[in-house]
């Protein structure tokens, strides 16, 4: 089958023309590919595989390449396009920064690990929880913890238990030995985990050095205390005891007599004194351990206990799996926050029983690899998700935005600009306005409440034989609603073209535009600034503050305004996500994005057609939701098709004429503003 | 005393648990005479102090609370018809000078600022209220004292004291006791034995630490009174915490399952 007449000239064509222009290998190799794509294969699966290909391409090409090899014609069985989608973008974001790590991954893993739909149900609910968690992690004292998902794989090795370091908490993508019985169950298993790291994190000596130790014994050891630490934190947190008690189920019926099933019973036994096991290595286990939980601050006496017990076991002879052995029950971690697997452990401290960690710690203190050498870039970055139509989900991180050298951090005081030029000031709709019980207008002939002073006047006039003052009531006055407007210019190479019809170019209407509105809002109760964006790829959005909210509209910022110039490309959803984040910041009563462009949003590293237009939407939508409104004035004629989909059907003006851009961005704001 | 302030006395002891020296302190400031200003969070007790005091010095206490639509005409009285003509009426902050009350001016943040001014002349050392109204200078009974309270967290700009009224009282900064005097003072207002006394504050102190994540306060004392008297009632504790202490503070539900998680913590799992 050839590609040239079996796909339909359009838009599979299409995609294939852009890649041509970008990488003649990347072209070559897919026109090789494609025809041998199965012919059961739907259109739609080809145009989605070729833009997967195309948009990993631009990010990744040796690994794309690969990643065809691999394909070698057909999507692997199990896994259908939208899953490979998620599994390439997920490694281009894990592994942003290490390239060789990204190339292995195109090379090496295993997209199946995205196809399972349990796995996917168990990420969504974890980053669906994810802000309650970290809500209820700061409750105990723990601020600077990250929680994320483990590093998706497959087989026997993958992570199946929650890794806690110091900087973050990872959560297993696929949870087992844990089925959860619907949401609430699911909740408890989450709070009773973070619970548990929690108490990891308070009471136990962390990095110890592993040195040669059996994995056993490792195994031994961290059962010791996670016991341990949870008597600890049940010391202060006693409900947690209800808590975890629900996941410790195991008894000498439901897991038997193997290793793993006795340290469960044993952690049952650690956990619950009501629990009553016969066997003779629990209860070894269990008397040594409530022999020194006396003093539950003396470690040393603990590390003892979990030594006892794996000599025990390899008296019994049972066997350990180090790779298939897992911490029961499900909701505690694997404890690799207690070990330092790189430190090797002197030969004298391996040999005594008596481990002094306080001179353990000290080995830790030598660095194990000489720091990087660091080049400090003096840009502030932000990372902001991106929207993926084609997946559902926001990708997190996946934008970043680069302020322009010499924006300052915005200052805490917030004070308002002092520019009196309101000769130009516009008129606002006073229905608009909003009542006011701090005004008061009083004496008024006809109001909602008596005027008690006017009144009683009015009436001693009256008894003295005066003609009584009939202006005896008061209401409460209005004022309009303070507002904060972020005028965000577009920036791209394509605003230097003239707007059609003139010899003014677009970038020239926008600034026009944006002086308009900077001098002519009341300056005592309106915050105004002036932004603007440009981009580059997803890893280069350039964003620049050319006036910000608490600076003047002076010569300063107006030369500022002057001197910017027109290139790279428009991602708006970027660009939009850093200006809401700027106005949440923001007191005033309505807050306000004003966008002014001349097309629709693209990218150099973007193919889809709709890519950028959903993610602009969606961005405007999230910025609704925290209570910023938007709107858009646009120069491109054609702009109805997309700009309605981004705003919706009221926020947008398309001014087609470069005469009256001015006068349609000044109605508008009397309109955005008298809302 | 006149009999116009008999009403305002305050004749049992309410209870007030010291942290500090703030009785001492404040006992100082009477003595000479010096305006006090009480700052601190919600709920910390700002208020039973003042009653507390107000008992302990034998001064009658008239409390206003402050609000936008307050007008000075309020505070110090107005004109008002009878049946042989106009009569003034004092204000309560007039009946507390001219006879001798500690006047309490509560959230006086809230009250407009030009409203505020009128306790200039009578917190320097004139001590003096002129009523322009009836052409009245009123001079300050020798007991008169005034104090004012306000909540520094959730001020914004519009929200504020000018610095000219500031400058005119002594402070006392207030925040919640550390634990285990809030538990004492939780179990003696909320009659619950100490021990879930102490857990009721463990629940709170977690949810400080919430604050500027969310949460514009953490749960006061005072909610966790009235938690306490729920349970006193044989309410089950989680649906106490639930009702008087974590529904109330947010809207939010990450934030709100977060704070149940802390209840969780400390009583257990909630029996389905």
């Amino acid at each position: 089958m050839k590609a040239d007449n079996s796909f339909p000239p359009s838009p599979l064509a299409k995609r294939l023309t852009v890649l041509q222009g970008i990488d003649k290998a990347a072209y070559t190799a897919l026109q090789n590919f494609l025809p041998s794509i199965d012919e059961s294969a739907k259109a739609e699966d080809q145009i989605a595989l070729v833009d997967l290909l195309c948009q990993t391409f631009t990010e990744e090409p040796a690994g794309t390449l690969a990643l065809i090899e691999r394909l070698d014609g057909l999507v692997p069985e199990p896994v259908s396009v939208k899953e490979l989608r998620r599994w390439a973008l997920d490694g281009l974001q894990r592994h942003r920064t290490a390239h060789s790590k990204r190339l292995q991954y195109f090379e090496t893993s295993d997209p199946l690990g995205f196809a399972d739909p349990e796995t996917k149900f168990d990420t969504d609910q974890v980053l669906a929880h994810r802000a309650t968690l970290l809500h209820y992690l700061t409750g105990f004292g723990v601020t600077d913890l990250q929680i994320d998902l483990h590093a998706p794989q497959v087989g026997p090795t993958s992570p199946k238990r929650i890794s806690v370091s110091n900087d973050f908490l990872l959560i297993p993508q696929r949870w087992s030995g844990f089925s959860a019985n619907g949401l609430h169950e699911r909740k408890l298993m989450y709070r009773a985990a973070v619970a548990h790291a929690a108490a990891h994190l308070l009471y136990s000596p962390q990095h110890l050095p592993a040195g040669n130790r059996h994995p056993m014994l490792l195994a031994m050891m961290g059962l010791i205390e996670d016991a341990r630490v949870e008597r600890l934190m049940a010391e202060k947190y006693p409900g947690l005891v209800t808590l975890w008690g629900r996941f410790h189920v195991a008894t000498r019926e439901s897991v038997g007599f193997d290793l793993e099933g006795l340290a469960a019973r044993l952690a049952h036994a650690l956990h619950d004194p009501k629990y009553d096991d016969k066997n003779d290595w629990v209860l070894l286990g269990k008397q040594m351990f409530e022999d020194a939980a006396t003093n539950l601050h003396d470690t040393l006496e603990f590390e003892i206990i979990g030594r006892r017990l794996a000599v025990e076991c390899t008296e019994m002879r049972l066997p350990f799996d180090a790779n298939r052995y897992c911490v029961m029950p499900a909701y505690r971690d694997d404890n690799v926050l207690l070990w330092d697997f790189n430190a090797e452990l002197s030969e004298s401290a391996e040999d005594t029983k008596v481990l002094d960690h306080f001179e353990l710690r000290k080995q830790k203190k030598e660095p194990l690899h000489p720091l990087p050498e660091v080049e400090i870039n003096l840009q502030a970055k932000r990372l902001y998700p991106e929207w993926d139509y084609k997946l559902d989900t926001l990708h997190e991180d996946w934008a970043t935005v680069i302020l322009a050298s010499g924006q300052r951090p915005k200052s805490k005081v917030r004070h308002f600009s002092k520019s009196h030029e309101l000769h130009n000031s516009l008129r606002f709709n006073s229905l608009a306005r909003i009542p006011d019980r701090s005004l008061r207008l009083k004496r008024l002939y006809e109001g909602d409440e008596l005027d008690i002073d006017a009144a009683v006047e009015s009436i001693v006039q009256r008894a003295g034989g005066l003609a009584p003052e009939p202006r005896i009531f008061m209401r409460h006055g209005r004022r309009r609603r303070s507002t904060a407007i972020l005028l965000l210019m577009d920036l791209s190479e394509s605003t230097k073209r003239f707007v059609p019809g003139s010899f003014i170019s677009v970038l020239d209407i926008e600034k026009r535009a944006a002086t308009l509105v900077a001098d002519s809002l009341d300056a005592s109760r309106d915050r105004v600034a002036v932004h603007g964006f440009s981009s580059n790829g997803r890893n280069e959005v350039h964003y620049v503050s050319i006036k910000d909210f608490d600076d003047t509209f002076g010569p300063e910022q107006k030369t500022k305004l002057k001197n910017q110039e027109g290139h790279l490309s428009t991602r708006i959803g970027a660009a939009f996500r850093h200006a809401s984040v700027l106005l949440k910041e923001e007191i005033s009563e309505r807050k306000i994005i004003l966008l002014l462009t001349d097309g629709e949003p693209s990218d150099v590293d973007v193919f889809e057609e709709d890519y950028l237009v959903e993610d602009a939407r969606h961005a405007v939508a999230s910025a609704k939701a925290v209570g910023i409104d938007s709107f858009c004035l646009t120069l491109d004629r054609n702009a109805d098709s997309y700009v309605r989909r981004i705003f919706g059907s009221r926020n947008y003006l398309i001014a087609d004429k470069a005469g009256s851009f001015a006068d349609s961005t000044a109605q508008t704001l009397v309109k955005l503003i008298g809302k | 005393m006149d009999k116009a302030l008999r009403p305002y006395l305050i004749e049992s002891e309410p209870y007030y648990r010291e942290t500090g020296n703030e009785v001492a302190l404040f006992e100082a400031a009477y003595f000479h005479g010096l305006p006090m200003m009480l700052k601190g969070p919600t709920g910390c007790g700002k208020t039973r102090f003042v009653e507390h005091m107000a008992w302990r010095l034998k001064l009658p206490l008239i409390t206003m609370a402050c609000n936008e639509d307050m007008t000075a005409s309020d505070l110090v009285g107005r004109f008002l018809l009878d049946t042989h003509g106009t009569v003034w009426h004092d204000g309560p902050l007039t009946k507390a000078v001219r006879f001798g009350a500690m006047c309490y001016l509560d959230e006086i943040v809230e009250a407009r600022q030009d409203t505020t001014v009128v306790i200039h002349p009578l917190t320097d050392e004139r001590r003096l209220l002129p009523l322009d109204r009836c052409g009245e200078l009123v001079k300050a009974h020798p007991d008169f004292r005034l104090v004012v309270s306000y909540n520094p967290g959730y001020q914004s700009a519009a929200k504020d004291m000018k610095p000219s009224t500031r400058q005119r009282f002594g402070a006392i900064a207030f925040d919640f006791p550390k634990a285990s005097i809030e538990a004492e003072v939780v179990a003696h207002e909320g009659k619950v034995p100490f021990e879930m006394a102490a857990k009721l504050v463990a629940v709170a102190q977690q949810s400080r630490s919430l604050c500027g994540r969310g949460l514009d306060e953490g749960i006061s004392t005072r909610m966790m009174i009235h938690a306490a008297h729920l349970v006193a009632n044989k309410i089950d504790i989680h649906d106490a915490c639930r009702l008087a202490m974590t529904a109330p503070i947010t809207d939010d539900r990450e934030l709100l399952e977060a704070l149940d998680g802390f209840v969780e913590a400390q009583f257990g799992l909630e029996l389905e």
